[in-house]
């Protein structure tokens, strides 16, 4: 029985945070895990910070993460991790995507973007475990730069921490695109899955 | 094996799906023949989801051209003995307050409910308002979910408690429902439908003073049994704990968090707790016995004191000595979380939270000054963005010869181009409601002395904005009045209207245009533009601005989103522009500065243009002074 697993995916609108989640929501409930969740879109999606919940379990009441309590922590975007940066603890872990977004505000000078470095840093006060990867550029290699998503998921079971199995999890992504693009989404998951095990190696 | 969806018939099974569209499956279970709604976040999903499978269960599925008329679509197919539903985001309710007042009077004859989508924290909406008083107010008994599996159980009860008690009855929903995900178990679907028929009877139909009098007693008579009923309702639950000391009363969503905090707090055997899934009419009875059990009541509710009031009340007339905490403890503001529920129960219990939110909270503005500001802008290619740009060009050219000091004042609206009230655009200086921006103009022209340029989308011109345009006629109104015409309901998800030329259900129909509305409405002038033609808007605004009396533009571009859309599905290429760095003056920025385009960066001293999401709208290029920005 799984008590509680709580995953947030942090990002900026269009790079596919939900249907991230949806992916995962799909396969947990496919596995029997109970699933609730919620996602902050702010005022729409348009180019703004993204974050969604998904949490699973049977001690799992509230659709959203309650501050301290994310197991997991996907950074679609480096300083949307950053800005979740409560929601972490000790042992939580941090899989960022290193391709920055920037936005509108810092071209117009009204705000700045900090260097990976002092994201970095700054996240390691939170949380002793923080994986990188360049998923746009494993995106790109497998076949489409819109598969950022996909490669991230993948990493995500790179842990090995996730109660769901692999072989739903791909079965979920097999059934959920047209079948030109599935196998585009499939090397794009299994590239983020070896790119994290590299890693964690 | 064929994928499971909302439409499936096969009880038992278990589905992952978006709160809007678990309460959409419970009309579906309960074999809703209409369903009428106004998009608005955060209820949307639910007639879409509906739309979507009306034709598959032989139902009827609108897009209203706003929440009065909706809502009247949904009490006559109930009158018919048909079941109904509208649905509405909180503000929407407003709309359809008129009708709703006498609903209750009227009662139902087919199972007819309300969905209120509430907005805590106003995610995306003007206000936070709490509509349970608005139930309160027109004897609307509330089903209130804390759940996504509970909202699609309660939707699907509340159509046979409607005919039961032959009343409508209203789902009361927030964002953490309908915007929430979770697993639910499927019921069975109602084969159920029913021929409408209308039978003429004024004495339950026609509200003349006679009518009012004689249904008023009738429907205070159906509330009590109603009230009475709560009390063994299944949505509303109480369960003792021994010697509990502290009785928790918790409505809704709250209930949800409630029992994640007693779990956090390890207390879960020493409080008691009355889950509240009727906060109108409370379940009294339940109400008593907790206040008669316990010494202090803590009561955890979103937004307003509603049951807490409702609960003092009951303390008081039944003189039970009891300690009601509820608003000093649990925030009026906002969303609540497992953690502020968590806080206001290790205040009463002196129990100790096992999260020390104290260094998070440290931690998160220590980390602030760090982040860039990310708020969300107008798409790459929106042509609301070149629309912004001309009324501003053209409304100063006017401002000047009414003085040196004068501005030009842009009464806003309800829409995606809400959010050129950011830099660069700035040109939103009032939001109130749908259909505003025309109304408040019409109020400024009679008082100030300046330019008054007014601006709504077309879905909002046709929900709101016609009434005060006739306004601006029949009353001199000296005001231009732009819709913002792109062919969609853009802000909620593409809705179509009355513009469109389609229906909720994609059939075909009229295509109503808001300039023959405009010339029938007696406005003088009326001039369209398209906004990606900068110079010409600008100089045709100008006139409108200068025309003695109402004037009407319709900036006339299709959403860039629907329109990549379809030249994705054509094959067509999108032709990016760049900036030619020896003909770009490093010092002008006028490109970013006037337009805020999210495909315009700066990298250092160059600007750039990112071809991922350069849409070729060309309007950065017309505004280049240096004409250094060109297509690939």
């Amino acid at each position: 029985m799984v008590k509680e697993f709580n995953i947030l995916i942090t990002g900026v609108g269009g790079q596919g945070v939900i249907l991230m989640s949806e992916l995962l929501g799909k396969a947990a409930v496919a596995d029997g895990l109970r699933v609730r969740g919620s996602e902050i879109l702010g005022m729409a999606v348009r180019g703004g910070s993204v974050t969604s919940s998904i949490r699973l379990g049977d001690e799992v009441y509230g659709p959203l993460i309650p501050m301290g309590k994310c197991h997991t922590l996907i950074g679609m975007e480096p300083s949307e991790a950053l800005r979740n940066i409560a929601y972490l603890s000790k042992s939580s872990l941090v899989i960022i995507n290193t391709a920055v977004t920037i936005p509108f505000t810092v071209s117009v000078g009204e705000s700045k973007y900090p260097s990976l470095e002092e994201i970095l840093g700054k996240l390691s006060q939170a949380s002793d475990r923080t994986i990188q990867l360049d998923a746009a550029q494993l995106a790109e290699q497998a076949g489409n730069l819109l598969t950022t998503n996909i490669v991230m998921l993948g990493a995500l079971f790179g842990t090995e921490l996730l109660p769901i199995k692999m072989a739903t999890i791909k079965e979920t992504i097999q059934a959920h695109f047209p079948a030109k693009v599935a196998p585009v989404n499939t090397k794009a998951f299994d590239l983020g899955y070896e790119a994290c095990q590299q890693v964690l190696k | 094996m064929k994928e499971l969806t909302v439409s499936s018939d096969a009880p038992g099974e278990r589905l992952f799906v978006l709160g809007n569209e678990a309460i959409a499956r419970g009309a579906i279970e309960a074999g809703v023949q209409v369903a009428a709604a106004y998009p608005g976040t955060p209820s949307s999903e639910i007639l879409e989801t509906l739309a979507g499978v009306a034709k598959e269960f032989d139902m009827y599925v609108e897009w209203s051209v706003n929440e009065k008329v909706a809502f009247e679509v949904a009490l006559a197919a109930s009158i018919c003995g048909v079941r109904a539903m509208a649905s509405m985001k909180h503000v929407g309710v407003n709309v359809a307050h008129d009708p709703l007042m006498t609903a209750s009077y009227i009662g139902a004859k087919g199972g007819l409910v309300l969905v209120s989508a509430d907005d805590p924290w106003a995610w995306s909406s003007q206000n936070e308002q709490d509509n349970r008083y608005i139930a309160l107010q027109g004897y609307i008994p509330v089903l209130e979910p804390s759940s996504v599996q509970e909202a699609k159980d309660m939707m699907a009860d509340a159509f046979k408690l409607s005919e039961e008690f032959r009343h409508l009855f209203m789902l009361r929903s927030v964002t953490r429902i309908g915007h929430a995900r979770g697993d639910i178990v499927l019921g069975e679907i109602s084969p159920e439908r029913r021929k409408g028929q209308f039978t003429k009877d004024r004495s339950w139909l026609v509200y003349t003073p006679r009518e009012a009098r004689k249904n008023k007693p009738l429907m205070l008579e159906r509330f009590e049994a109603i009230k009475k009923a709560a009390n063994t309702l299944v949505y509303n639950q109480l369960k003792f704990a021994d010697g509990a000391k502290l009785g928790i009363i918790a409505c809704g969503l709250s209930y949800s968090y409630t029992l994640e905090a007693v779990k956090w707090l390890g207390i879960e055997d020493k409080v008691s707790i009355l889950k509240i899934g009727t906060p109108h009419p409370l379940p009294e009875e339940l109400v008593i016995r907790l206040l008669n059990s316990v010494g202090e009541i803590l009561v955890v509710e979103e937004l307003d004191p509603f049951v807490e009031l409702q609960v003092k009340a009951i303390a008081g007339e039944h003189n039970i000595p009891v300690k009601i905490h509820g608003k000093n403890l649990v925030p009026r503001i906002g969303e609540l979380s497992t953690r502020k529920v968590t806080e206001a129960i290790a205040k009463l219990t002196g129990s100790k939270s096992p999260v020390d939110f104290a260094k998070l909270d440290k931690l998160e503005q220590e980390t602030a000054p760090l982040l860039p500001w990310r708020p969300p802008a107008l798409c790459p290619g929106c042509p609301h963005r070149a629309s912004h740009y001309a009324i501003r060009i053209a409304s100063r050219r006017v401002a000047r010869d009414y003085g040196k000091e004068v501005e030009p004042i842009y009464p806003g609206d309800i829409g995606c181009y809400t959010l050129a009230y950011n830099p660069p655009q700035e040109a939103v200086d009032t939001c109130i409601c749908m259909g505003g921006s025309f109304g408040i103009a019409n109020g400024l022209a009679h008082v100030v002395d300046a330019p008054i340029v007014a601006h709504l989308g077309d879905s909002t011109f046709f929900h709101a904005g016609i009434p005060p345009l006739i306004n601006a006629v029949y009353n001199k109104a000296n005001i231009t009045m732009v819709i913002l015409d792109n062919s969609a309901t853009a802000m909620t998800g593409f809705q179509p209207h009355p513009g469109t030329g389609y229906t909720a259900t994609g059939d075909e129909t009229v295509q109503l245009k808001p300039e023959d509305i405009a010339r029938a409405c007696g406005v003088k002038f009326v001039e369209v533009v398209d906004p990606f033609d900068l110079k010409k808007a600008t100089e045709t605004i100008e006139k409108a601005i200068r025309f003695p009396g109402p004037a009407v533009i319709v900036s006339r571009r299709l959403c860039t989103i629907i329109e990549q859309r379809e030249k994705r599905k054509r094959k067509e290429e999108v032709i990016p522009y760049r900036v030619d760095q020896d003909k770009c003056s490093p010092k002008c920025n006028a490109c970013v500065s006037l337009l805020g385009c999210p495909a315009i960066i700066k990298q250092g001293v160059k600007t750039v243009v990112d071809s991922s999401l350069c849409t070729g709208c060309g309007v950065c290029a017309q505004v280049c002074p240096y004409k250094a920005i060109v297509q690939e």
